[in-house]
């Protein structure tokens, strides 16, 4: 057994699965609340991901930041995620609000037509060329040898560490805050949520805030961690975020965490260890879901729900 | 109201075979009556051109772009009798949508009766999606930059395509003459990127590696990949040499970047000319990558870089000479003051222009393929930090 290619598989896999988690968690939350699945929200990523670098450039650039490195990287995320949050809300007001009450495949048409004219914005707004974040003198190109030829970088023990703690803070919040205790609510039950006097539109509207929030953290990782970004980046990250989202039952909280880990892991294994691996990763990664959905249908963490004819 | 259905599809069949029977015939005198319509050529003749001048692979269309327009503002300043314009159509290359812009491109110039001939496309695969359509039109090109050799073998495209580089026979061997002789590998990985260009490349090295006893291990991405961490996990700690011959440069750029985080930024990485870039250097000293064999020492070079604040963009310097060969093929079309796309197509195969005035350093003659008779090897080169020097 080749321990050293196991172990960079693994960190490979983990910082991979941390992304997909956080875009997970948007996916999830969103379907628990509304029942609705948000085929934007990839495309949310991607914007939040353009957030982060017009932030590191408008604070001086990776070479010449006007901040301590650590300062940037803060206010890129803090930018990243409020942009992504009113983003988030915006698009629930807009697109999804006035379809409440409309058959479902109403609001899900109006899901692809916003990630369509997200992608198109982007690609008007910011150009077809892929853009640099180029954050390797910023954060340093260090890379720790643990033992004999383990090794992982700075970026992805940022990035692992980062959606490590803000799935814990997203945990502790929707299970201990009032926010939280009402989201919980409507996820139950919207309609009797309303009548307890639940203020629905503010929790759904918060909800999306808080996805989106994740998303865009997980955008700037992403430019940290690979370098680059371009307006189509979103649609392949939200196919593989909704994949882990369904496989640890959409809805769930902890479930879209797990499932993110998984298809991350799965999808480094894949590479790693199958046969042209890195060629047909996607195929094993949406073989992995298609698989899940006939053994499992509900997912890892999901319940079966009876639902009246 | 199944016999009704099934007689409906049955007479839809029957349709779309009347139809495609129809257009066959149609697309055989639309391109005899495009290839021999007479335009006149007037004072200002327009040369198409077809590059990435934005998308993932904008750096080497804005090269290309630089150079066709250098060979333009000189021509117009010499000649009175005649100027010319470029028809500029960006093809995107490398955009998730595939080669649907560059045929959104050929389309456009097809449909501008004043093209005669046009430079580029930059990409092989490009060329492969645009084929049908230029040929259709009547159109003759010259590409400044698509090397895959079958391009001008496979016999579909003899009598339009032209090309101002060699072909990938040739880089791939050069490639892997240098890594046996002067490297002296003896593990090499080869990644390609699933496009005819890369794959040809890497079909080609792999063999002439092999066949010298070299240990190869092959691999292939996708080229809208951005982690390769997973997959340089692969690669073992003692190769000595990762071959990527790939379109893009941000993607070969990134994955140095990712060798290096991984702590293999000792590996020797090697591109080739699709990935000849400074932003491509700059991932180390162990860098090499192969290119045109253009003279950095020609005059019209020296003139080039002059005016372009002391950047050579050697990538794009086979593209002047394919606007150069266009130019030419215009004016002999054009001496009796009107000339059909059929006439310049001729004067493209019969082009001699001698080596003084190319900026390749060869006389530009081409074979019956279409391919250059006079060029027989591509470039070494090796990054010093920050740009590629020729060093084989």
């Amino acid at each position: 057994m080749n321990w050293s290619l196991f172990f960079d598989l693994t960190v490979s896999g983990l910082t991979l699965g941390s992304l997909y988690a956080l875009i997970a968690l948007g996916y999830s939350m969103v379907y628990g609340i509304l029942k609705l699945l948000n085929f934007a929200h990839g495309d949310v990523y991607m914007v939040g991901a353009f957030l982060g670098w017009f932030a590191l450039h408008g604070l001086g650039g990776p070479l010449n930041p006007d901040f301590a490195g650590a300062a940037v990287l803060f206010l890129m995320f803090i930018a990243a995620m409020l942009g992504c949050g009113v983003l988030g809300v915006a698009i629930e007001r807009f697109a999804y609000r006035p379809l409440r009450n409309a058959p479902r495949i109403a609001p899900l048409i109006s899901a692809l037509g916003v990630s369509i004219f997200l992608q198109n914005s982007a690609l008007l707004i910011f150009g077809a060329s892929f853009r640099d974040y180029d954050t390797f003198d910023l954060i340093g190109v260090k890379t720790y040898n643990v033992g004999t030829n383990l090794f992982f970088s700075v970026p992805q023990l940022l990035t692992v560490l980062s959606a490590i703690g803000l799935m814990a803070a997203l945990t502790v919040f929707v299970a201990r805050s009032r926010l939280g205790k009402a989201m919980r609510s409507t996820s139950f039950d919207r309609e009797a949520a309303s009548m307890m006097g639940i203020d629905v539109d503010r929790v759904i509207s918060a909800t999306f805030f808080i996805g989106s929030a994740l998303a865009g953290a997980a955008g700037v990782m992403f430019g940290l961690v690979f370098g680059q970004i371009y307006h189509f980046m979103g649609f392949i990250a939200g196919l593989k975020g909704f994949t882990a989202a369904v496989l640890g039952g959409i809805g769930s909280i902890p479930g879209a965490m797990i499932g993110g880990l998984i298809v991350g892991l799965a999808e480094s294994y894949a590479t790693g260890y199958l046969p042209q691996g890195s060629t047909f990763q996607n195929l094993y990664v949406f073989a992995l879901l298609i698989l899940v959905i006939l053994i499992r249908p509900s997912g890892l963490f999901g319940r079966a729900v009876i639902q009246k004819a | 109201m199944k016999k009704s259905i099934f007689a409906l599809l049955v007479a839809a069949l029957a349709f779309a075979a009347i139809v495609a029977a129809g257009t066959s015939g149609a697309s055989t005198k639309s391109e005899a009556s495009a290839s021999t319509a007479l335009v006149k050529c007037g004072k200002t003749r327009t040369i198409g051109f077809m590059g990435p001048i934005t998308g993932p692979a904008a750096n080497i269309g804005v090269e290309q772009s630089s150079w066709a327009k250098y060979f333009v503002s000189k021509y117009n300043k010499t000649h009175k009798k005649s100027k010319i314009k470029l028809q500029t159509e960006d093809t995107q290359l490398g955009n998730p949508t595939g080669t649907a812009e560059a045929l959104k491109g050929a389309q456009a110039l097809a449909g501008n009766a004043n093209v005669l001939a046009l430079v580029g496309p930059a990409g092989s695969n490009e060329i492969v999606g645009v084929t049908k359509t230029l040929k259709d039109a009547g159109l003759g090109w010259v590409s400044g930059s698509s090397t895959r050799t079958t391009l001008t073998t496979d016999g579909t495209r003899t009598g339009y395509m032209f090309r101002t580089v060699p072909p990938d026979a040739i880089q791939g061997t050069t490639a892997a003459s240098y890594m046996i002789k002067t490297l002296k590998v003896k593990r090499v990985y080869i990644i390609d990127d699933q496009e005819t260009y890369s794959t040809g490349l890497a079909d080609t090295v792999q063999s002439r590696l092999k066949a010298a006893g070299v240990s190869v291990t092959r691999d292939g991405v996708s080229q809208q990949q951005s982690d390769f961490s997973a997959l340089i996990a692969k690669i073992p700690r003692d190769t000595q040499l990762v071959y990527i011959p790939w379109q893009l440069t941000p993607k070969g750029v990134a994955f140095g970047q990712q060798m290096k985080q991984a702590g293999k930024g000792s590996i020797r990485l090697m591109g080739a000319d699709g990935l000849f870039d400074d932003t491509f250097a700059a991932v180390g000293s162990n860098v090499y990558d192969t290119n045109f064999p253009v003279n950095p020492k020609s005059a019209i070079i020296k003139a080039f870089k002059k005016s372009h604040g002391g950047k050579g963009m050697y990538f794009g310097a086979p593209t002047y000479a394919a606007t150069q060969v266009v130019a030419a093929a215009y004016d002999k079309a054009c001496k009796n003051g009107t000339a059909t796309r059929a006439e310049v197509r001729t004067a493209l195969k019969n082009t001699k222009i001698p080596a003084k005035s190319s900026v390749i350093g060869v006389a530009l003659r081409f074979n019956r393929n279409g391919d250059l008779s006079t060029a027989h090897q591509f470039g070494i080169y090796k990054s010093n930090g920050s740009v590629f020097n020729p060093v084989g």
